[in-house]
């Protein structure tokens, strides 16, 4: 046998560097920029809890946070309802189902600036096209995305979001549907179980796992979503309005604008502290509904 | 499913589906419509769907006007060299860590399943400091030199895979006096095959569709990728609908045309990873 232990290091060398350097070192010069006033060029001064007072008690922070916190309420239930409805059917015997997968998968590989310029023209007040749907139909058009209310410029932005995601979700979904064992489903029937009570008491509980991943995973990418505000608002030059901003979008701002670094990285932190937060406070009512073997 | 559905379920379950991809797939279709229109069949009510007439010039006017072909040049090498070091460092590393038994190992493979959960918003401004330590910014380099590293998604599939594979395996090639470096390049590595296309489509849709990175480490303009090329073009007021919409177009075809090749191995590695593109 060969020596073990050098050849483990040998092998697992890259990551080993990069663990050291992109990894450890970051988290651990982050947590230090994140109590200092710096500018990336001269040397950092030790202000203490200066930015965590500041970003704390200033507006944008929190209009921020309230706004990932609106689009991922809208954002994770539509998708996740959706995603499930879509593979459902998918899962029925049928003809065409990779054709239908193609479709509805195509939208999460596409480029989100290409989406965003897409969308944004979809919503065009004058001339877009759901604008012209609705009015065909007798209802009245909508300011979408420059109405006056910023919840409904989330929510626009948050069903573009869906368009862009559901793919993902619904692929996983299928996946867990696909792992039901076929014979449950057959002993249901000839027991009697309509389609509606295979549905709720033996498809759900047993996918129910991927349902909660896939929650999981959607509300941490609304949390920190960033492509997607860039793609249907950026641009670079002109700004994003306060009220419209996510918080991945303000440090990206503060940081390689504005080079306010400081409070860059302890709202960085504090929006982990957030998702982190969400996350296990799923994790607390994940017991009530989602069934493990 | 067990019994066959009737003919009136199949066909709710069709009419579902089929409005549910039209949805999906009209917004495609109408910046193709768009991307072919004069300036004045733009903003006609009621929208034309086919532009008439059709004005493929919108295309070579936007390509000249923004130097597209230079862009797309720069996303294809920066594209193809990172499909290259994430492949073979997410195999490597990965190798050692499913074949060799050292002190560190159960370590690094939890460090590994933690950099999943990082956020990269926390790494953001160190990682950009020590490219400027090093002199490499507005170069390739920050966005090439990781993916020869090891990124921690590539080895947690790739390890996934090793672990598959019988033991023995490893124990003949031995016995037959390989070495592991030519146990690993001869014979895992071509039998990895499913595993390395699927993390390479994987690979491609996400640093062809990166816009963070280059969007900080790119200053000149010569050096923009296409999303970051098609995000100042959108900034550009004298641009109008039709030529952004073409613009839209190029940016997309590509990324598309590989997932169309490549889709099943781009959802099988989806649906076995449990991670999202």
């Amino acid at each position: 046998m060969h020596k073990q232990g050098y050849w483990g290091y040998i092998f697992t060398l890259p990551f080993i560097v990069n663990l050291l350097v992109f990894v450890l070192f970051p988290i651990v010069f982050s947590a230090y920029i994140a109590f200092t006033q710096w500018d990336l060029f001269n040397a950092p001064r030790w202000v203490g809890l200066d930015n965590w007072i500041q970003t704390l008690t200033d507006p944008p922070f929190w209009i921020s946070i309230r706004n990932v916190m609106v689009f991922s309420l809208i954002f994770v239930p539509l998708q996740t309802v959706f995603a499930f409805i879509i593979a459902y059917l998918l899962n029925q015997s049928i003809r065409g189902k990779s054709l239908f997968r193609l479709f509805y998968f195509m939208p999460v590989v596409t480029p989100w600036i290409a989406g965003g310029i897409l969308w944004v023209w979809l919503y065009n007040y004058r001339f877009g096209l759901i604008n012209w749907t609705l009015d065909s139909i007798g209802i009245t058009p909508i300011h979408w995305l420059d109405n006056k209310h910023w919840w409904v410029v989330i929510a626009s932005v948050a069903i573009a979001n869906v368009w862009k995601g559901i793919g993902s979700s619904m692929i996983l979904l299928l996946a867990g549907m696909q792992n039901v064992p076929k014979e449950m489903l057959e002993a249901a029937a000839i027991d009697g179980a309509s389609r509606w009570v295979r549905l709720t008491r033996i498809i759900f509980p047993l996918v129910s796992p991927m349902v909660y991943m896939v929650m999981i995973l959607s509300t941490i990418a609304s949390f920190q979503a960033f492509d997607v505000f860039l793609g249907m608002f950026g641009s670079i030059t002109a700004g994003i309005p306060e009220q419209h901003m996510v918080t991945n979008l303000i440090i990206y701002r503060d940081a390689f604008l504005f080079f306010k670094m400081g409070p860059a990285s302890a709202m960085a932190w504090l929006l982990f502290v957030i998702i982190l937060s969400i996350t296990l406070f799923q994790r607390y009512f994940e017991k009530r509904w989602v069934h493990y073997d | 499913m067990t019994e066959k559905p009737t003919l009136l379920k199949q066909v709710i379950v069709y009419t579902l589906l089929t409005i549910g991809a039209f949805m999906m797939a009209f917004p495609f279709v109408w910046m193709l419509s768009t991307s072919l229109k004069t300036l004045g069949a733009v903003s006609q009510l009621p929208p034309q769907l086919i532009p008439n007439p059709v004005q493929w010039a919108n295309y070579e006017t936007v390509w000249n006007r923004v130097d597209f072909g230079r862009y797309t040049f720069n996303s294809v090498l920066i594209v193809t060299i990172d499909l290259i070091g994430t492949l073979v460092s997410c195999a490597f590393v990965a190798f050692g860590l499913a074949m060799f038994n050292f002190k560190l190992r159960k370590v690094l493979y939890l460090a590994m399943l933690a950099t999943l959960m990082l956020p990269f918003q926390v790494t953001l401004i160190p990682s950009y400091f020590i490219w400027k330590s090093f002199g490499m910014l507005n170069s390739y380099y920050p966005l090439l030199i990781p993916s020869f590293l090891g990124g921690a998604f590539g080895i947690f599939l790739m390890h996934q895979f090793f672990k598959s594979l019988p033991r023995e395996l490893y124990e003949a090639a031995v016995i037959d006096g390989c070495n592991p470096l030519g146990i690993f390049w001869k014979i895992y590595m071509p039998l990895c095959r499913p595993a390395l296309s699927a993390l390479g489509v994987f690979t491609f849709i996400g640093a062809w569709n990166n816009t963070v990175g280059p969007l900080i480490y790119l200053q000149d303009r010569e050096l923009y990728t296409l999303p970051l090329a098609l995000l100042y073009l959108k900034s550009d007021t004298q641009i109008n609908t039709a030529l952004l919409m073409a613009a839209a177009v190029i940016v997309t075809l590509p990324v598309v045309a590989v997932y169309l090749v490549a889709q099943k191995q781009f959802v099988q590695g989806i649906a076995s990873t449990g991670l999202k593109g």
